[in-house]
């Protein structure tokens, strides 16, 4: 394997069988959707390499000869202005394909064509995909696709690629795929420079590339410095004789594709749309807002009332196994660690599945549905005042949940930095993991005003998150976030893509993701039950969680129980009360299963999740549960821990649990996402946040309540 | 003279020029907003930033300051 020239020997004779092709478009042209209707199931969804912009793939079997399909992520042009643009530009010319299929909107032919006027400039063979063909006839547009061939000198298959229409016909077109002959003219002294420098050049792209050098662009190739130092003084003069080369050629383009749409288009009566009247109502001026709150909770609301079904079988599943292993003769060291350790581990890595795919489901609709653009543009100006685009509110307001998808959605985001600067906002996000220990500790300390406390918790996460993120923006030194954007017509996204997209993702968390989490989990169990042979009491948690102490004395907060609830709470939030039970009360002795009550166990769990599934339809629709469930006798926990600390001191403490450390799933999203140093980041960061600000709460605290 | 960020719902104009940083003025370009276009605003959001406006077959949202800017011919 590690010689490179079998390698290449390999890689040359695949060549000869297989052929490379690439989808190329503007955004929303239904790429996505083609490719699944070419690829049937053998469809890969990954990363391009050292990216997080995601990376479809499939392989084609045809007839005699083998097919390599990529998708380019969707762009306008390829002069880029994202990330994402930039990499379709960069693969284009550093690794051209065999063949271009260049997917454009029969309803947008003018802006869609400017882009495949820039593909004939690359000299790469081309096949045009005309999708969207319904749309355009919905539009009252009637379209001659025969022209545009004579015009392009390509092929032209009309598609409605949602329907699966016209799929065998691009597909025997591939063969015929051809440089457009078609090329844009520009304005005389402009294509004089053009000419002349890309007689110095040698490459296929040699006209494109001449382009983006006289407009001032970087181009990903490696060129010969005295070239380019022959371009800028070529567009120096340019430029003092009154041309602005990058202007005069987009206009050159954008001239040329509107005489062709005009050649194409031809019969036009516009008719209402769709998302003309849908718009009406979703941005109402009075109603819009309403209505966007409303779909916000709707997506809320199904990717946890849809997920916790299967959370919770998950965890029954995890415990069935683990009483199996009890159950064996084992020495209670080993069984403890693949009970506890190993499989709590990798169940809290399962656990997140369903979360996400639900999650992956819902902003899967959102986004090709076409909401989402809408509920960018109402919350943009809300946003604005962290300096975030409207779409940062989606990933915000997802945190509530759960904290890992939120991380993961922030790829609803154009740009690195936006996303890195939500993604870091998300974890201060009270998800409900942390409900559980505010509810204990309110109704302790604060049994009169539990619900106003909590809800003060939330909205200071909230506040937080959001200075973070506006911190993290000026410390960048960026230009103030763009709020352009498309807002595309309103569409059905069919049902098997967003499934089949929404599972590959998940998998991707699982595999990417999974790792490191199993090995937090069986660290901390390590903590827990060594020493072997010792108690709790004895382990290296205690002697931990007392080594924490003078660290917190100025919070108020001085007993091990508590601080120790706090390291296993970096696994999952929500283990944090169920520490506190466990350190305060001792442990529930858990029992062996024998092998059919446990199976019987995981059918009647399977059961009941499907049935709670299908019982979530109509709490979707319900009203949400706003005021936290009070407590009505004190437990016995609650009584242990009103003799433990002070009020001031437990506010204290749940301010520090609301702001420490994002757990080690939300971790591992970040990592995966940005890289283990800004993983490393945010825990540094947020621990010493959660501590400025719980002393500060403490010493309100003292204040107003006295001491 | 006339901005793009002043322009009153559905009363079509024609863009003059792009007066604005080059980043955001690449994005209007690849969006199809240059000049000689024409342009129409639908609509504003309902906390009256950003707005809607309409450039061919193409919807577009835009912030007020970004959409100041876009110079329209009188
Ligand atoms: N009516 C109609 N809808 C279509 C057609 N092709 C795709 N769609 C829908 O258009 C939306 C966008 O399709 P995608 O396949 O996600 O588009 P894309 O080009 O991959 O989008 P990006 O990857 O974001 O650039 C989805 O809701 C599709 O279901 C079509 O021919 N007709």
């Amino acid at each position: 394997m590690s010689c490179p020239d079998c390698k290449s020997a390999a890689a040359r004779r695949d060549l000869v069988k297989s052929a490379r092709m690439v989808t190329i478009g503007n955004p929303n042209t239904g790429k996505t959707t083609l490719i699944n209707a070419l690829a049937g199931s053998d469809l890969k969804v990954g990363n391009w390499p050292g990216t997080t912009v995601e990376r479809l793939e499939a392989t084609l079997r045809l007839p005699g000869k083998e097919l390599l399909l990529v998708d380019l992520p969707g762009t306008y042009s390829l002069s880029p202005t994202t990330p994402e643009e930039a990499l379709a530009a960069r693969e284009l010319l550093a690794n051209p394909p065999d063949v271009v299929v260049n997917v454009v909107d029969a309803g947008n032919l003018e802006r869609n064509l400017h882009l495949t006027l820039e593909l004939a400039e690359l000299g790469l063979p081309v096949v045009l995909a005309m999708n969207l063909m319904d749309e355009a006839a919905a539009k009252g547009y009637t379209l001659d696709p025969a022209a545009l061939e004579k015009e392009l000198g390509v092929p032209v298959i009309p598609l409605v690629a949602s329907r699966g229409a016209g799929i065998e016909k691009l597909l025997g077109s591939l063969d015929q795929a051809r440089v457009p002959a078609l090329q844009v003219r520009y304005p005389g002294a402009l294509e004089s420079a053009v000419r002349e420098l890309a007689s110095r050049l040698e490459h296929p792209a040699r006209r494109w590339i001449a382009l983006a050098l006289l407009a001032g662009e970087e181009v990903p190739l490696e060129l010969d410095p005295a070239v380019q130092e022959f371009a800028r003084s070529r567009r120096a003069e340019l430029e003092r004789a009154g041309i602005d080369p990058y202007l005069e050629i987009e206009n050159a383009r954008y001239t040329r594709a509107h005489e062709l749409a005009q050649r194409v288009l031809v019969g036009s009566e516009p008719r209402l749309t769709l998302t003309d009247r849908v718009d009406r109502w979703v941005l109402h001026p009075l109603l819009g807002g309403p209505i966007f709150l409303l779909g916000m909770l709707l997506a809320f609301r199904f990717t946890f009332l849809f997920s916790t079904p299967w959370v919770d079988f998950i965890g029954g599943l995890q415990e069935v196994l683990a009483g199996w292993i009890r159950a064996l003769p084992l020495p209670p060291l080993a069984v403890s660690f693949l009970a506890d350790g190993l499989i709590g581990g990798v169940g809290t890595v399962i656990s997140f599945a369903p979360v996400l795919f639900f999650l992956y489901l819902a902003l899967a609709f959102l986004e090709t549905s076409g909401f989402l653009a809408r509920a960018a543009f109402i919350a943009d100006r809300m946003m604005l005042l962290a300096g975030l685009p409207g779409r940062a509110f989606i990933p915000l307001i997802l945190g509530f949940g759960c904290n890992v998808p939120a991380v993961y959605a922030t790829r609803v985001l154009t740009g690195r930095l936006d996303r890195l600067r939500v993604a870091m906002a998300v974890p201060f996000m009270s998800c409900s993991a942390r409900l559980p220990v505010f509810v204990l500790l309110a109704a302790v300390f604060f049994p009169e005003q539990a619900s106003l406390v909590v809800f003060g918790l939330y909205l200071l996460g909230m506040m937080v998150g959001l200075l973070t993120a506006w911190l993290i923006g000026r410390a960048a030194g960026a230009a103030p976030s763009s709020g352009l954007m498309e807002l595309p017509p309103y569409r059905l996204p069919a049902a098997r893509v967003v499934l089949k997209q929404a599972w590959a993702r998940t998998r991707s968390f699982l595999t990417g993701a999974g790792g490191f989490i199993t090995l937090a989990v069986v660290v901390i169990w390590a903590l827990l039950n060594l020493p072997p042979g010792t108690d709790m009491t004895h382990s290296y948690y205690v002697l931990l969680s007392s080594a924490l102490k003078p660290l917190f004395a100025p919070l108020g907060v001085d007993d091990w129980r508590l601080l120790g609830a706090l390291i296993p709470g970096f696994v999952a939030k929500e283990v944090v009360a169920g520490t506190l039970a466990l350190s305060y009360l001792g442990a529930e002795p858990s029992a062996a299963l024998g092998l059919l009550q446990g199976l019987g166990q995981i059918i009647a769990g399977f059961w009941s999740s499907v049935l709670a599934t299908l019982g979530a339809v109509p709490a979707l629709f319900g009203l949400p549960q706003l005021v936290p469930p009070a407590a009505d006798e004190p437990t016995a926990l609650q009584l242990a821990l009103a003799s433990a600390i002070t009020p001031a001191a437990a506010l204290a403490y749940m301010v520090y649990v609301l702001l420490y450390t994002p757990c080690v799933a939300t971790l591992a999203a970040i990592r995966h996402e940005f890289g283990r140093g800004w993983a490393l980041i945010a825990v540094v960061y947020e621990l010493i946040v959660a501590w400025l600000l719980a002393w500060g709460a403490y010493r309100l605290a003292l204040i107003w309540l006295g001491a | 003279m006339r901005r793009l960020a002043d322009l009153p719902e559905d009363t079509p104009a024609r863009i003059r020029a792009l007066k604005t940083p080059p980043l955001l003025r690449r994005r209007l370009l690849a969006l199809g907003v240059r000049p000689g276009a024409e342009v129409r605003v639908v609509r504003r959001a309902p906390l009256g930033d950003p707005m809607e406006i309409a450039v061919g077959d193409t919807l577009i949202a835009i912030r007020h300051a970004e959409a100041a800017g876009v110079e329209l011919e009188e």
